[in-house]
Order: structure tokens, then C-alpha cells, then sequence
């Protein structure tokens, strides 16, 4: 089926149009980052900045402790995708390979977590962490996603369709049951546990709801709840700073995302 | 496989299982536990009934909420899957240019609400914003989006669309992958052009891809919140007062935990019969094409 | 070979499970206070504060040179949004806690938190009775029998609601800041102007909102609570001030009012006002200095204007200190608390910001300087506090002004909706329990 010439053109034509409709925003937010509030206010429609000014970008560094909010966030995002693989790559093989009374029940179990959202659970878990002053901390960030009903699913479809002559192998060499998942089993999956990982970490990195529900104050606070905050200002809007914050909060992610691309895909359409 | 000792498969599930319920599960009995008294935590709880439910009913607020939240849905999962499906095949082409698009699309998906929020909101602003710059060129004079009650849902709709799209768009192109070649061939042979392939040939094997990008954009954009609460704050005159935004209104700036946990069980009970609804009438649909 | 790897491996994996699970929770102690923090030597004094762009900046300014000229307190500001976002958060922080010693609130909400009885009474403190506050502005003045309650609250950023208006449009159209209702409405039709390309300069803007609300109804002769103790919203006051600006809004096409809620309002109005797109302006006095600053034309104040009377509520934030805290911390805060309030400091912070100095001594030494001869701007709300209307003490009014009025208020003057309806059906709702 060869396309005629026209038809290609016309193709080609929209897919620039679906390229304009989703890079513009971020061309217009990296320009609208170097101007300066005079200039905003005077001319609102001008494509370019007069001339680079990086006042925004320091005024974004002056007002949050950046890196201090990137590692948080980083830290935080990287212990729940790694929690989140470590518990279910054991769960995942139970129930995709071991036979015992329950695994129905455990299955369905998981099944039903995977509808329930944190937004209908954050109330009782706030009271929950309310009383066990544990709000405002690192552990009201982790703990509620450290075991993932979407990754236990995951790994167990990809673990049924191991062959069992594998695993009994292993266990008549001697290898206790852990060290079958972890040692045998885990590198096998390596690309499912990989793009597991990104999507979680890439997830929990942009997470603003949790953690401005769960945070009170500085002490754990993430980088997107930080830009967020300069929104918030309270005399006149400076487009610029907001934007340059932005910039900041999405570069990190986007450079992940050009370098792990095909993972974070592979993720999304693994799913399907 | 026999596991070597009874205890093995519940060791291996035991903390999955039990963060799974206490966060998970646990807190939707909590939360109509405590949806029957009135609690501002910082005094006693008082039990009340169902006074918190009736309260929320009255003047029909709890029912336009969640019209409010279902329109919303409804535009964004029609917006999605509309463009999704077309960008698909538009897309579906090898070469770094076609790449390159793709990218440029599902990278709106990968970045934090909070940059597409605060980003859509200087875009549509409408003294200094694109939007408010284009509709004085053309004579409209200045227009504020997220200020008029009419238009701040679908813009917010359409904010979401803009972001989700690229979910859509790459969960197709993987469908269209299971599309076999050698049908589209044989249907050209007999004459079909592009648009009768689509239909009888496309279509047909896309119906479970399509089925649960429904069901998923369905289920993400009723829990939409960061939009809401960057982008108009529930107003103008409660015109994008959504669900969890509601919820977190109630309980974090009202301190009312009773109304708040309300609030939660209706809204888990609708995303329940909406998702399940929706696959329903998928799977019928997908049953019956055959 | 297995055996042994797997004996010491599984150790490994429960010795890492566990201290994965005990360490956040080693942390969980932070959560809770019970000992005064230290820091060299120095008692700590968390403060939670809710400004950003110039406010922040002098209010971290003040900080900084408070904790440079003495070593026994060293007090750590930690920022937390808008008013609303930082009340939440305290809020939140009470209940799980985690509250810091000091914070500041608007005074619509210092009831609710009294009555909690989350707020320490500060009337036994050094000096606390012998303030030599501006009476409006200090707690027996803002509240209706706000000295039979215990002293909870100590002035820190006041304001009042002020008009402000571009002086060039104003001298354009050869008009004087308007003084009642009627010659606000007859400027603000005179002052909108509509371009071809269908853009509008508006005369007036003012955020829809129970602050500026208030003050309408105490202008046309009307209060939120009776003196019986009935919640009436204002009564005919009430639905009159809606109809003002409905009829403006709706009608006449001579006051927009900005998008946006809260805070997201008020920088929408200043960024307008600035850009010259609105001629006339409601917002507080807080805003003087920076919209001086920021604009491109002379800046005028005035009082708001009147209808049977002229009525203003307060405005900005009172400093509260939290009963949880430490009683050394409690006494740091106070000592900072009482620093803020001497003389130079509350002339740096309304010098520099437009809020109301909130001592006596601090507006008489003003006045010496000429300060207010230079900056005639700032003198208005000042002067205007001889028509304020204190507000009511009661445990509702935050919800009832936030949660019941202004949602109606937006739908009066955005969706039509008839006024007294919408009073009646406001009054309702404040009536039941919360």
C-alpha cells in the first residue's frame, strides 16, 4: 500500500501540527522564564524575551532550597520504586507460581487495590498518621506505596509465563525460595523491573497531592509542592518566576524521559 | 508448584498484603466509620448519623459535584481517546521525524501536573497570557477562561486532554501493533480504501486496546485534583469544584474529618459503578463486534 | 552452597526490612515536641508565615536582625503559602502534633482556634497588658467585647480595605476619588472605556469576596450579627451591597470582577491595575508600596466610599502563639513577638509595606518625620480606622464568611443569581451546626 505524494504531505503537515500543539507550551514557558516583569506586563504577546535575563532563575534559587528539594523528592521517589520492586517481585511469584489454599483470595485482594485511589484514602490514612505523629515525615511519604498492587500484578503476568522446570531446577540445586526470585528470577524480568521502576520513580517524583497532604511544613518538603508555592505570592503574579520554576522542576524528569524513553513506553504499553 | 513450606507463600505476600490493606483497603471502612460523626480534630467527635450525607445533599451540592466530576470525565476520556486514537495512526510511521512527534507528545504525560497547571494557567490568563493575546488580535477583546463559571471546567478539560493524549496515543500505537498486515492487505486487495479498512478491519481488533484506555483515562481523570487546586481552586463559583477537591476542601480548610469521609464513600462508591459500568459496556461492545 | 547463602542472605533481607521499616519511624519522633529545640545554645522559635515577593522579604529582613542582636532566641521562619494554605497547614499541624510555636492568623479565624483552646493566653506575659496599641488594631478592638475573651492575639500586619485609582485616568476624566455609592457607580461608567478591537479598559475591580462584602454592608447601615446574638449577614445591608455589584458586573458592563479565588484575586487585580487595564481598584493598604513602586503612573488612594455610613472591616493578621509548644519556646516567641511590636520595628515593617503601624508611639514618631506628608497613600487606611466595624467573636464566622457566603457571592455576580435568594439560603446554612 504506497501512499500517494499529496496524501504524505497532508500526513506530514499534521503530525507538525501535533508537534507545535504540544511543544509550544514548553517554548513559550523557557521564553516567558528569561524575561522580566516589566516586559511581561508591557507586552504579554511577545514571542521572545528582549533580552536573556536570568533574574528569574535567581530568584527561583534564592527563594527554595532547589537541590535540597530535588533530593528529597529524588530520595523519596527512588525509595518507593525500589520498595515497590522489592516486595513484589516475592508477592508476584507466589501467587504466579506457588499453589496454596488463599491465592485466590490474595490474587482478588491485590485486584481490588488496584482501583481504590490514594485521593479516597488520604483521609483515614491522615488520621491515621495523625496519631502515630508520624505526619510531616519521610515515612508518611514511603510507606503507603511501598507495596504496589500494579506492580505485584505486573510481575506476576510476566512470572506465569516462566517455565516451572526452571524454578525446580534451582530448588534442587539447593537455592532457598528468596534467593530464586532475586537471584534467578529478577534478572529474567529485568526489562518489565526496569520500566517498573522508571514509571514509579517518574510518578512519585511529580506527586503533588501525597505530599501536600502528608507534609505540614519545610522538613520533607518535594520540589513540586516547592513551585507550586511560588504561585502563591500574595501581591502581584510574576509569570516569570513561576515559569522559571517550571523549568526547573520539569528538566530533570524530561532528561530522564530522553534518555529512558523507551522503557517508560515499554511500561505504559505493557499494560494494555 | 508446591511451595516447600505452607508458610512460604503468605511470608512472601505478608507485607504486600498487609501495607496493601491497611492503606489501601482499611481506610475505606475508616473512612465510613468516621463519615458518621462530626470531627474537627482539634475537639472531641460527636456522632451525628447520617447527618453528614444529608447536610452534603442538601441543596443539591453533593449531585452537582458529581455531575461536575462526571462531565469532566466524560469530555477528558472522549478528548483522549479521540486524539489518542489519531495521533496513533497518524503517527505509526518509522523515521526519526515521526519519532521525534511521538515523543514530543507523550513527554506532556511524563512531566508533573503541577508544570502543565501553572504553565496552562499563564497560557490562559487572560491579561498577560497566548490565549487573552489571541483573542484581542481577533477582536474578541480580553477573555479570562478560568474566570467565567461556563468555560473553566472544558478549560481545564482541555488542559487534561493536552497532558493524557500522549497515554492514549502510545497504548493504541502498541494496539495497532496486534493488528496483523497481512488483513489490512487482504482487504485492500478487495477494494477497501483507507477509511473501510479502519472500520472493518482496525476498529474491530482495537476494541479491548480502546476498551482499557477507557477504562483507565475514566478512572484517572475522576481523581483529578492537582489541576483544580493550581488552576481555579475549586472556583469560579464552585464551577470546578470536582470530587477529591472537595474532599480536601472539607477537610484541610473546613477541618470537617465527618463531611470529608462522606464525601470519600460516595465518591468511591460512583468511581465503583462508573468503572465498572464502563467495562461493561465495553466488553458488550467488544462481544458483539464479533 | 546454596544453603548457606540462602541462610545469611534471607538474614540480610530481614535485618534490611526492618531497619527500612524502623528508621522513617526513628525520625517519627521529630513529629512530636514534648523538648524546647536548641540550637546553639540558642532556644528555636519556629514561625510559620504566609507572604511572598516584598512582604516576605522584609519580614525575613526583620528576622534576620532580630536574631543578629540578641543570643538567646533564634527564630527560624519557615514559609507556607497564602494565608489560607498556611492556616490549613497549621491547622492540620495541630491536629497530628506537629504545630510550630508561633504563626500568624487572620482574625476571622482567632475564635474557632480560642475556643479549640490551641492558642496560649498571652495576658500574663511581661508587658503584654501595657502594649501601647492603636485600639482598633489590637484584640479589644478588633473584636465586638474582644477584651472579655483572654489575650490570644497580638497585632502584627494590619490593614483595612482602601481604593486605589489611577491618577492619570482620573485626571483624564477630570474626576475626584468617588466618596459614596452613587459617584462610584456615575465613575465607574464614566471611566470604562471600550476599544474597537473589543478590548475594555474597566472603571472598577474589586475581588468578589466576604472581606470587601463586609465592608459594603456596614456602609449601607447593616452588621453580620445582631446585637442578640442572630446571625443576619447584613439583612437588607447584606443583599443590597450584593445588588451594587451585581448591577455593575452585569448591567451597567462597568466592573469586572478578576478571576481566580483567595489570594489568586487579589494578584490578579494588582496585575491588572499595573497593566492599566482598570482605572479604579479595592484592595488592601497592604499593596501601597508595591503598586507604587510597580507602576507606570501616579497611584492614589482614598477612603472607600460610603452609602448611609462609612464601614470598614480589619484586615491582615494577628500573631498567635500555640499552648503545645515548650513553655521556654512559648517565652522566646513572646520575646520576639514583643520586639516586633517597639517602635522602629513596626515602623520599618509599615514603611516598607503599607500595612498599619500598630503603636501609638510608632504613628506619632511618623508623623514627626513627615513621613505621611511624603507618602499621603499610607495615611488613608490610618484614617480610616475611625469608621471601623470591629468583628463579631464568634466560632463560626471564618466557615460562615469563607464557606457559606462568598461561594454565594460568586454566584450572584457570575451566574445572576437573585440576592435575596441567595441571602436567605446563606442565612440558612449559617445557622446549622458545622
Amino acid at each position: 500500500m504506497r501512499e500517494s505524494k499529496s496524501r504524505h504531505a497532508v500526513i506530514l503537515a499534521l503530525a507538525c501540527v501535533a508537534a507545535v500543539a504540544w511543544l509550544l507550551p514548553y517554548a513559550w514557558m523557557v521564553a516567558t522564564s528569561f524575561k522580566t516583569l516589566p516586559e511581561i506586563v508591557a507586552h504579554p504577546g511577545a514571542p521572545l524575551p528582549e533580552h536573556v535575563d536570568t533574574g528569574a532563575y535567581r530568584e527561583v534559587f534564592a527563594t527554595l532550597p532547589v537541590a535540597r528539594y530535588m533530593g528529597i523528592t529524588a530520595f523519596m521517589a527512588g525509595t518507593i520504586a525500589f520498595a515497590q520492586i522489592a516486595l513484589a517481585l516475592p508477592a508476584g511469584y507466589a501467587l504466579a507460581k506457588l499453589r496454596f489454599v488463599g491465592r485466590g483470595f490474595a490474587f482478588g485482594t491485590v485486584l481490588a487495590c488496584l482501583l481504590v485511589p490514594a485521593q479516597a484514602t488520604f483521609v483515614p490514612v491522615f488520621l491515621l498518621f495523625a496519631k502515630a505523629h508520624v505526619v510531616n515525615t519521610m515515612t508518611a511519604l514511603v510507606l503507603p506505596f511501598a507495596a504496589s498492587a500494579l506492580g505485584t500484578f505486573l510481575v506476576r503476568q510476566a512470572l506465569v509465563s516462566v517455565p516451572d522446570e526452571m524454578i525446580e531446577a534451582a530448588r534442587m540445586d539447593g537455592a532457598g525460595e528468596l534467593t530464586i526470585v532475586y537471584r534467578v528470577l529478577a534478572p529474567m524480568l529485568k526489562p518489565t523491573l526496569v520500566s517498573l521502576f522508571l514509571v514509579s520513580f517518574v510518578f512519585h517524583y511529580n506527586d503533588y497531592f501525597w505530599p501536600l497532604v502528608m507534609t505540614t511544613d519545610d522538613h520533607v518538603r518535594t520540589l513540586p509542592l516547592g513551585v507550586a508555592l511560588l504561585r502563591e505570592q500574595g501581591t502581584g503574579v510574576r509569570w516569570h518566576i513561576v515559569m522559571a520554576g517550571n523549568v526547573v522542576l520539569s528538566l530533570p524528569v524530561l532528561a530522564l524521559f530522553a534518555m529512558a524513553q523507551k522503557h517508560l513506553v515499554r511500561a505504559v504499553s505493557a499494560r494494555s | 508448584m508446591t511451595p516447600r513450606s505452607t508458610w512460604h507463600p503468605w511470608a512472601m505476600l505478608g507485607p504486600t498484603l498487609a501495607l496493601l490493606s491497611v492503606f489501601f483497603l482499611l481506610p475505606i471502612g475508616v473512612a465510613a466509620y468516621e463519615s458518621l460523626f462530626s470531627w474537627d480534630m482539634l475537639t472531641p467527635p460527636r456522632y451525628v448519623g447520617t447527618a453528614n450525607y444529608a447536610a452534603l445533599a442538601a441543596h443539591g451540592e453533593l449531585l452537582r459535584v458529581a455531575l461536575r466530576t462526571l462531565g469532566y470525565s466524560v469530555l477528558v476520556v472522549a478528548g483522549t481517546m479521540t486524539l489518542g486514537l489519531g495521533l496513533a495512526l497518524l503517527l505509526d510511521r518509522p523515521g526519526r521525524f515521526f519519532g521525534f512527534v511521538r515523543a514530543s507528545v507523550f513527554s506532556a504525560y511524563v512531566v508533573s501536573w503541577v508544570a502543565v497547571a501553572l504553565l496552562w494557567m499563564w497560557i490562559l490568563d487572560g491579561n498577560s497570557g497566548a490565549v487573552g493575546g489571541l483573542t484581542r488580535w481577533l477582536g474578541l477583546g480580553t477573555v479570562s477562561l478560568l474566570g467565567d463559571p461556563r468555560w473553566a471546567l472544558p478549560a481545564l478539560a482541555v488542559v487534561a486532554v493536552w497532558k493524557l493524549t500522549g497515554y492514549a496515543m502510545i497504548v493504541f500505537l502498541a494496539g495497532l501493533q496486534g493488528v496483523p498486515r497481512s488483513l489490512l492487505e487482504a482487504a485492500a486487495l478487495d477494494g477497501a480504501g483507507p477509511w473501510a479498512r479502519f472500520r472493518h478491519v482496525t476498529m474491530p481488533l482495537l476494541a479491548p486496546t480502546a476498551s482499557f484506555v477507557a477504562t483507565t483515562s475514566l478512572v484517572t481523570s475522576f481523581q483529578a485534583f492537582d489541576v483544580v487546586r493550581i488552576m481555579t481552586q475549586g472556583g469560579p463559583a464552585r464551577a470546578t469544584e470536582l470530587f477529591v477537591y472537595a474532599i480536601y476542601e472539607q477537610i484541610f480548610l473546613n477541618l470537617s474529618v465527618g463531611r470529608a469521609s462522606a464525601l470519600t464513600v460516595v465518591f468511591f462508591v460512583l468511581l465503583l459503578a462508573v468503572a465498572g459500568l464502563q467495562l461493561r459496556v465495553w466488553r458488550a461492545r467488544a462481544g458483539a463486534s464479533r | 552452597m546454596y544453603r548457606h547463602d540462602v541462610l545469611a542472605r534471607r538474614d540480610l533481607l530481614r535485618a534490611c526490612a526492618s531497619s527500612l521499616a524502623l528508621a522513617p519511624l526513628a525520625t517519627a519522633a521529630c513529629g512530636h515536641r514534648t523538648r524546647p529545640e536548641h540550637r546553639d545554645g540558642r532556644v528555636v522559635v519556629t514561625f510559620w508565615y504566609a507572604y511572598g515577593d516584598l512582604v516576605r522579604k522584609v519580614m525575613l529582613d526583620l528576622v534576620a536582625r532580630f536574631n543578629a542582636s540578641q543570643t538567646r532566641v533564634f527564630v527560624e521562619a519557615v514559609h507556607q503559602g497564602d494565608y489560607y494554605e498556611c492556616l490549613a497547614k497549621l491547622r492540620t499541624a495541630l491536629a497530628a502534633g506537629a504545630a510550630p510555636t508561633l504563626s500568624h492568623v487572620v482574625c476571622e479565624i482567632i475564635p474557632y482556634l480560642a475556643r479549640a483552646g490551641v492558642l496560649e493566653d498571652l495576658g500574663g506575659y511581661e508587658g503584654a497588658r501595657l502594649l501601647p496599641f492603636v485600639p482598633a488594631l489590637e484584640q479589644r478592638g478588633t473584636f465586638a467585647h474582644g477584651d472579655a475573651e483572654p489575650l490570644v492575639s497580638i497585632p502584627f500586619n494590619r490593614s483595612t480595605p482602601i481604593a486605589f485609582f489611577n491618577a492619570r485616568m482620573l485626571d483624564e476624566a477630570h474626576l475626584a476619588p468617588p466618596r459614596t455609592w452613587d459617584e462610584l457607580l456615575d465613575a465607574a461608567r464614566a471611566l470604562t472605556r471600550r476599544a474597537a478591537n473589543g478590548e475594555v479598559r474597566w472603571g472598577f475591580e474589586v475581588p468578589i469576596q466576604g472581606w470587601y462584602w463586609l465592608a459594603m454592608v456596614g456602609q449601607a447601615g447593616g452588621r453580620l450579627v445582631e446585637p442578640d446574638g442572630r446571625v443576619s449577614l447584613g439583612g437588607d445591608a447584606g443583599e443590597k451591597a450584593l445588588r451594587l455589584w451585581q448591577r455593575m458586573v452585569r448591567e451597567e458592563h462597568v466592573m469586572r470582577p478578576p478571576p481566580g479565588r483567595d489570594y489568586q484575586a487579589w494578584q490578579s487585580s494588582n496585575e491588572s491595575f499595573l497593566g492599566g487595564h482598570i482605572a479604579m481598584m479595592w484592595s488592601s493598604t497592604a499593596h501601597v508600596r508595591y503598586l507604587e513602586d510597580n507602576a507606570h503612573f501616579p497611584v492614589v488612594t482614598a477612603p472607600l466610599p460610603r452609602d448611609v455610613r462609612a464601614s470598614v472591616p480589619t484586615g491582615g493578621t494577628m500573631f498567635v502563639v500555640m499552648r503545645a509548644a515548650p513553655d521556654e519556646e512559648k517565652q522566646a516567641a513572646w520575646e520576639f513577638v514583643r520586639w516586633m511590636c517597639d517602635a522602629e520595628q513596626t515602623i520599618a515593617w509599615s514603611t516598607r509595606t503599607g500595612y498599619m503601624p500598630v503603636t501609638r508611639p510608632a504613628v506619632e514618631r511618623l508623623v514627626e518625620r513627615g513621613w505621611y506628608t511624603k507618602h499621603p497613600n499610607d495615611r488613608v487606611a490610618y484614617d480610616q480606622l475611625a469608621a471601623v466595624e470591629p468583628w463579631p467573636w464568634s466560632p463560626d464566622l471564618f466557615r460562615v464568611e469563607r464557606d457559606v457566603v462568598e461561594p454565594r457571592l460568586e454566584e450572584g455576580v457570575l451566574e445572576g443569581r437573585d440576592a435575596h435568594v441567595l441571602m436567605d439560603e446563606a442565612r440558612d446554612e449559617a445557622r446549622r451546626p458545622a
